[in-house]
């Protein structure tokens, strides 16, 4: 029976922490935030009980295609994948096998083998590995989230040295503002657990020798190996291909994290997953959405669930529009290339924007475990209403001269073809057509080259039926109406515009906020997306990846629209660089009686 | 008609009227000011023509006489110019110079005073005009926000300060004021408001004397009272009955300072447009509501008038009262004053009489902290040496109606306490199936949502809610949406006399108590207040600073209720 981390660390180790901490212990009321250093002893000791994982299979809804001979090669004697979901998720498995009793005595003790995990980067030398991913991984050391041992692997194509690895690496590396001491020493230690390997990717050779390496550093701990596909998604299907066979972990676990694009549209989404699934399990793939990471779409179903406040007005009765709004204030800026054929929709609105509309929708699931969420997810992305080319606006942005500075259209840029019409934006009217939201435009707003910098969700409510102070706004009613704001970035922050009354003689309202700016009432430094995602694809905590029947209710919503866009040669509505986008949202908008929240006098 | 006639009915209706006139057709800009700037939401309601529909008992007119009321007043004609004149009696009180003369010149330096008005000073003792200026001018302050011009207009506002002299229970005295008076009024139509800052037992001698010698002739006539209005249900009603001989009831204003505070007046406005609170409000999701009130200072040595009374009369059954009432009541029919005052007495009326088991009271005693002695209640020698005045009570209240039914109300208000505020507190229910519950530890109801109204000091208004620590780790923390008015309206909130003052002024009634809302509200607290004394229940004794008995924690924890002042997060 393997163990995700059978070696409980003890007080000497950095403490390995889990999301779940809080729920293991009594002692987890709120006011006792503050402890932090016997927290993490206490929980570095429950841990050891938490990591002991149920044997059942966390529940993932797919069967793996093909239980063939390639992933008993890869996994070896033990079930690779299946072991740590429904303990991760904070939930105690209730019956324990004798097995697993056997598993959570000499966890402790020590008696097992130590476990390790490697960490193989994919595509080292490229931009998001050397900007998000190393920094991540030194971050989740540097806060001693990692395990007491691990070997991180760059691998790319390029020749180079550890050293040059390490060079490479240490001039993105950071400490958090936070806790600066002992950063340079703490960098050193990191660096000296890196390594590169130099090889192709569609080459089982190359992987044998680094799967060689691996075990080097490895000894004769329980491996667990975790591979970042930080490369294009033609070459997703090749470095799966040999790293499942010629370089998987042979006790442990071997998990795959991959990032968008997971294909152009539904079909080509369906063709990766089963190409994919030759090799992999559902379990071992990690499909990654950053977005889902980000501390406020977390905090989305803390809110929702935990406080009594919110629930009850979370339904079509009390919520007249949802606004679900990213905006870039810069364009392609010469690396349109990529971009360019996938365009904004399938970019932002097709991953991040639906997973914080299916987050924000879904019904209560029945537990926090990952799957429980994911089949609440995929219930809402299922009910809703395919969407159409009259429910959406695309936009292109043009250059504009401003202070006497230019800003290229999009078309300027040199990587991008000079008749393109993909869209740099896109605003889109959605419905789910289930009881709580029937009737409830959901509307998305995506777009670069804007005048702000912004991702957030607004909901706007109702308004009051039967107004007693009507008279005091006006006409128009649903100007004056309650409006909860969650700004995902940047300066996170959560605000319920309320109507109130101005302090004075006399009756005149104002809408003013009730506010939590989480750099006022948090100082800690909020950790970036990519560290959670990866302490979380190492903890096999799913909750925060998208499955693959996720991924085709996705694809669903989309592929008619995108196809029809594409063979109609749609043209984009042009918006000038660094504006609020084509005017076509406002009329989209206006079509179901919706004002944008972010584009008002007040925001 | 002409409008002069018709302003020489001196009811509410023609206030609301004549208000729409002047701002369209008077000459008089103050008064144009006036009313727009005010009279944003109120004036330009029709509801608000339902201050002139006569509710059923109520007359017309303030003094009685029968006149005919045009519905539509003839427009085309001219105005008369309007005049108020506003008779302190009991200027030299304490309540008078600190609070009454300022308001009134904050009022004025606002603008909200109409262009012509006269300030009266009216006691025993005899002071010349000069004196009595001198001795409001020590207390006149300008808003911090707006200092230009303020002794030019300190010295104009004085100059309509006046004094007369005289008997509180003595008519001729007050015909020699009708004299003065008039001469002021110069022939304009004249509206007189008495403001009553003297002890309860000449009320009515005043009232007498004022309305029957110094009544209005063409104007209307106005009486604002301050509590007490009796001590139990019996003094209570002989006092309105009394008032009543004289007056009617659209002519008696009874003040409760607390209505006047800019978050008690934000109350409604919280519930009845915002559609977040609305469904919130009932026992489906509130568990239970804490009405808090604390001074950190004793009787210091005037505990006489206290002692008479004790905290239950001078605090709860009122002010604290009132605040329940309005928290609770239903959605009135209008904004107007009657609307909201008949659906706060059906909130009285549903409330259960309150027992002893339901109340805990407490005095003070003597405290030395820090090498510094606080003084006992009974230390002041002002007070008796046995005396068994409660400076503390809790309570908890119940609502039987259909919204409120077995949602605890608890109250509590003390002297001498730890801090000063006073604060609503609302505590809603768990999270039914909370999926996050192992995060709380066993008491989900140390981590439910809170709205909190601080009415004093440092209004504000905060929800707390449950919300993720930032970080890798699943941590749930109570966090606050908060709304501190000092940070979004910098500027000074206006004074409650000042709110008060002006509504009377207005003839807007909904701040002040209607005499059947007086009566339900003595109903609630009379048998508890005589089984007290009757049984001669001694009350827990808390040191001078403390947080007040322990008792008041049973009490609450009798309810399954935790204060939420108290505890370490408020």
């Amino acid at each position: 029976m393997a163990v995700s981390f059978p070696k409980c660390p003890s007080s000497s180790l950095p403490p390995l922490q889990t999301r779940n901490r809080a729920w293991s212990s009594p002692l987890s009321a709120p006011h006792q935030v503050g402890d932090s250093s016997k927290w993490a002893l206490l929980e570095a000791t429950k841990r050891c009980h938490l990591s002991v994982s149920s044997a059942t299979n966390g529940g993932s809804a797919v069967a793996p295609v093909e239980p063939s001979k390639k992933v008993q090669d890869s996994g070896t004697k033990t079930t690779p994948t299946d072991h740590s979901t429904k303990v991760e998720n904070g939930i105690r498995p209730t019956v324990f096998s004798s097995n697993e009793f056997q598993d959570l005595k000499t966890g402790p003790d020590n008696s097992g083998r130590e476990s390790t995990v490697s960490i193989t980067v994919v595509g080292a030398s490229g931009d998001l590995a050397k900007k998000k991913i190393f920094p991540a991984l030194f971050a989740l050391y540097y806060e001693g989230f990692l395990p007491k041992h691990f070997t991180i692997f760059g691998y790319a194509r390029s020749k180079m040295t550890d050293a040059e690895l390490r060079e490479m690496v240490s001039r993105t590396l950071n400490c958090r503002i936070d806790q600066r001491e002992n950063c340079d020493a703490k960098m050193e230690e990191f660096l000296k657990r890196c390594f590169y390997h130099s090889g192709q990717y569609d080459s089982e050779a190359h992987f044998v020798e680094l799967d060689k390496k691996l075990k080097q550093h490895e000894g004769s701990r329980i491996s667990n190996r975790l591979y970042y596909l930080s490369i294009p998604p033609n070459i997703f299907l090749d470095v799966v291909k040999c790293t499942s066979l010629a370089a998987s972990s042979e006790n442990g676990w071997t998990r795959v994290i991959v990032e968008k694009p997971f294909g152009r549209d539904a079909e080509s989404s369906a063709a990766l997953t089963r190409g994919l699934k030759q090799y992999l399990h559902e379990d071992q793939i990690f499909r990654i959405d950053h977005y889902l990471g980000k501390e406020l779409v977390e905090n989305l179903s803390v809110l929702r669930f935990s406080n009594l406040v919110f629930e009850p007005l979370w339904s079509r009765q009390y919520i007249r529009n949802v606004q679900i709004i990213f905006s870039e204030d810069f364009g392609t800026e010469g690396r349109g290339g990529y971009f360019d054929s996938y365009g904004i929709i399938r970019d932002i609105m097709q991953n991040h924007l639906l997973q914080i509309v299916a987050l924000f929708a879904m019904e209560t699931p029945t537990s926090l475990e990952a799957e429980d969420i994911r089949n609440e997810k995929v219930k809402v992305l299922r009910s809703m209403k395919t969407l159409e080319i009259d429910d959406v606006v695309i936009g292109q942005y043009k250059s504009h001269t401003r202070g006497g500075v230019v800003y290229p259209g999009y078309t300027d840029d040199k990587t991008v073809p000079n008749d393109s019409l993909t869209p740099t934006f896109a605003a889109a009217a959605l419905f789910i057509n289930n009881a709580r939201w029937d009737g409830v435009p959901f509307l998305m707003k995506a777009g670069k080259a804007l005048h702000t910098k912004r991702a957030e969700i607004r909901v706007q409510f109702r308004h009051v039926p039967g107004n007693l102070y009507k008279k005091c706004f006006g006409t128009d009613l649903d100007r004056a109406t309650n409006e909860l704001v969650i700004r995902v970035q940047p300066d996170e922050a959560i605000y319920l515009k309320i109507n109130n009354k101005i302090p004075g003689l006399g009756m005149r309202l104002d809408r003013s906020n009730l506010n939590l700016h989480y750099a006022a009432r948090y100082s800690k430094e909020i950790p970036c997306a990519y560290e959670r995602l990866l302490l979380d694809a190492i903890e096999g905590e799913r909750r925060l990846f998208i499955r693959s029947d996720e991924l085709d209710a996705a694809w669903a919503l989309f592929t008619p629209l995108l196809k029809e866009l594409e063979e109609k040669h749609i043209a984009p509505e042009l918006y000038p660089y660094g504006s609020r986008g084509p005017v076509g949202a406002h009329y989209l908008a206006a079509k179901y009686n919706v004002r944008w929240g972010d584009l008002g006098a007040e925001h | 008609m002409t409008i002069l006639r018709f302003y020489q009915r001196p009811s509410s209706l023609s206030i609301a009227f004549s208000s729409r006139h002047e701002r369209s057709f008077s000459g008089s800009s103050e008064l144009v000011t006036l009313t727009t700037r005010r009279n944003q939401c109120w004036r330009f309601s029709p509801l608000k023509s339902s201050n002139g529909s006569p509710l059923a008992g109520a007359s017309w007119k303030d003094d009685g006489k029968e006149m005919p009321v045009p519905k539509v007043p003839d427009i085309g004609s001219q105005l008369a110019e309007n005049t108020v004149s506003i008779t302190v009696v009991g200027a030299s009180g304490d309540l008078a110079k600190k609070k009454i003369f300022p308001a009134l010149f904050a009022l004025y330096y606002e603008g909200y005073l109409p262009q012509h008005f006269t300030v009266f000073g009216y006691a025993r003792s005899k002071l010349t005009d000069e004196e009595l200026r001198h001795t409001i001018s020590t207390t006149l302050t300008c808003r911090v926000d707006k200092r230009e011009n303020c002794s030019d207009k300190m010295e104009q506002f004085l100059r309509r300060c006046f004094y007369h002299s005289g008997q509180y229970g003595s008519e001729v005295d007050f015909c020699e004021l009708d004299n003065k008076l008039k001469e002021k009024e110069d022939g304009k139509l004249a509206n007189r408001l008495f403001y009553l800052s003297i002890p309860p037992n000449i009320f009515v001698d005043v009232v007498r004397g004022a309305s029957r010698s110094a009544s209005s002739p063409n104007g209307w006539t106005r009486f604002i009272v301050e509590k007490p209005f009796g001590r139990d249900s019996e003094s209570s009603s002989e006092l309105t009955r009394c008032l009543k001989m004289y007056l009617i009831e659209e002519q008696i204003f009874r003040i409760d300072h607390y209505l006047g505070k800019e978050l008690v007046e934000n109350l409604s406005v919280l519930r009845f447009a915002n559609l977040v609170f609305e469904p919130l409000w009932s026992r489906n999701y509130i568990r239970n509501v804490q009405l808090i009130f604390s001074e950190d200072f004793g009787t210091e040595g005037r505990g006489g008038y206290f002692d008479h009374y004790g905290i239950i009369r001078d605090i709860m059954q009122n002010h604290l009262l009132q605040i329940l009432a309005l928290f609770a009541m239903e959605t009135p029919v209008s904004l107007d004053g009657e609307d909201i005052r008949n659906e706060k007495v059906k909130v009285l009326r549903s409330m259960r009489v309150l027992k002893l088991d339901d109340v805990v009271v407490g005095q003070y005693k003597g405290h030395t902290k820090g090498g510094k002695s606080f003084p006992a209640y009974t230390d002041d020698p002002t007070v008796p040496k046995g005396s068994l005045t409660p400076t503390f009570a809790a309570a908890s209240l119940f609502i039987d109606n259909a919204r409120w039914d077995g949602v605890p109300f608890l109250m509590k208000a003390g002297k001498a306490l730890h801090r000063r505020g006073a604060e609503i507190r609302v505590q809603f229910r768990h999270v039914p199936g909370n999926l996050y519950k192992r995060k709380f530890g066993t008491d989900l109801d140390k981590a439910t949502n809170e709205l909190v109204i601080r009415v004093q000091p440092n209004e504000a208004i905060y929800l707390k809610i449950n919300n993720k620590v930032p970080g890798l780790s699943m941590r749930l923390d109570s966090s606050n949406l908060n709304l501190l008015y000092s940070e979004r309206y910098p500027r000074e909130i206006p004074d409650a006399y000042e709110r008060l003052l002006l509504d009377a002024i207005e003839g807007e009634r909904r701040l002040f108590i209607r005499s059947d809302e007086l009566d339900a509200a003595w109903a609630i607290f009379s048998p508890l207040l005589r089984e007290l004394e009757e049984k001669k229940v001694v009350p827990e004794l808390y040191p001078y600073g403390s947080r007040g008995p322990v008792g008041a924690h049973y009490l609450a924890a009798k309810y399954n209720v935790r204060w939420g002042d108290l505890s370490d997060s408020s």
